[in-house]
């Protein structure tokens, strides 16, 4: 049986043949994960133009601590959690802007004027929202809410409990509800 | 692709679809195969991360535990003879042992219990062969020692 095509390949294949050497295993993890991670670290409030920036240090620390990967979690969520500690390193630089304005993009379907002004208020108020967590609920929230995560990878992920994962997503949750309400 | 944004609640769901529709489309904005090339091109550059620790062979592993034994052995004639015999010296450096990893401490621990039987000659009988023997007192000067030895 030959090597299979990157396109192919699982993601533990192609960690494997990059740390081999084989340097176009690492793009294709690339080219497979970043979309997620760039819709990750915009969800956390990212401005527009660090967001390819971000993308690339935590693809780049991924890729370099690569060694340590153990396989509690896929790497996606391992990647996410490498993204979530980029964005602690930056988030401090935000809040001294007001990085996203949402208001004048969200556009309702239905074309009412009244329901596209109230879905851009709201839509700004939960990033706000968001924006306002604790480190770990607004990772958890996003990576169940947004990418559609178990808890228990998750929990892979971060490094908790899987029943710590659960509280987490659920304050979130109740916190973004006080907050737009 | 937000497969969970089913189970908000209402008052944050459409909010949340709203948001969502707004950050895939700023994140369709990053260039994936600029981004590909940018990591590569940094990982060409700075390289691996070194790791932070390495694994000890297990014979090293063994040398140290047999060094730990004997400084404990030491530790303790000086101990039961109030300080009236000369100082044992060791012939051996002890290696830094704050730089092990608590994991490494215990395996040196649990090795030296292996051949701490290998020292019984150099420990006072009283007090038996092992380190589990050792009382808090004993174990402190052994702390000591190892410090000293270390400085």
């Amino acid at each position: 049986m030959g090597v299979p095509a990157l396109s192919v390949a699982a993601d533990g294949d192609l960690i494997a043949r990059y740390l081999a050497g084989e340097e176009a295993a690492a793009a294709e993890l690339v080219r497979r994960h970043a979309m997620a991670l760039a819709r990750f670290v915009a969800a956390h409030g990212a401005p527009d133009d660090e967001l390819e920036d971000l993308t690339q240090e935590a693809l780049f620390k991924a890729f370099r601590a690569l060694g340590t990967f153990r396989g509690g979690a896929s790497f996606r969520t391992w990647l996410l959690a490498i993204g979530g500690n980029v964005l602690k390193d930056r988030r401090r630089r935000w809040r001294r802007h007001q990085v996203v304005a949402l208001t004048p993009d969200i556009r309702d379907p239905s074309g009412d004027p009244g329901a596209q002004a109230e879905a851009g208020w709201t839509a700004e108020r939960l990033q706000e929202g968001i924006g306002k967590l604790a480190r770990l609920q607004r990772e958890v929230f996003l990576m169940r809410a947004q990418q559609g995560l178990g808890y228990e990878e998750i929990a892979g992920g971060l490094g908790i409990s899987e029943g710590a994962a659960r509280v987490h997503y659920h304050h979130a949750v109740k916190r973004l509800k006080a907050w737009i309400a | 692709m937000d497969r969970m944004s089913g189970e908000l609640p209402p008052e944050i769901g459409a909010a949340w679809k709203a948001l969502e529709a707004r950050t895939a489309e700023r994140a369709a904005r990053v260039d994936v195969e600029r981004v590909a090339a940018g990591v590569l091109d940094r990982l060409r550059r700075e390289g691996a991360e070194a790791p932070r620790f390495r694994w000890m062979s297990p014979v090293a592993l063994r040398a140290a535990a047999a060094v730990v034994v004997l400084v404990a052995a030491a530790a303790v004639v000086r101990l039961t003879t109030g300080g009236r015999e000369s100082a044992v010296r060791l012939p051996v450096g002890i290696p830094a042992m704050d730089s092990l990893s608590s994991r490494q401490l215990e395996a040196v621990w649990e090795a030296a219990g292996e051949v701490s039987s290998a020292a019984d000659s150099v420990v006072p009988a009283s007090l038996g062969g092992s380190l589990d023997d050792l009382s808090e007192a004993q174990l402190e000067v052994l702390l000591a020692s190892l410090n000293g030895a270390e400085g």
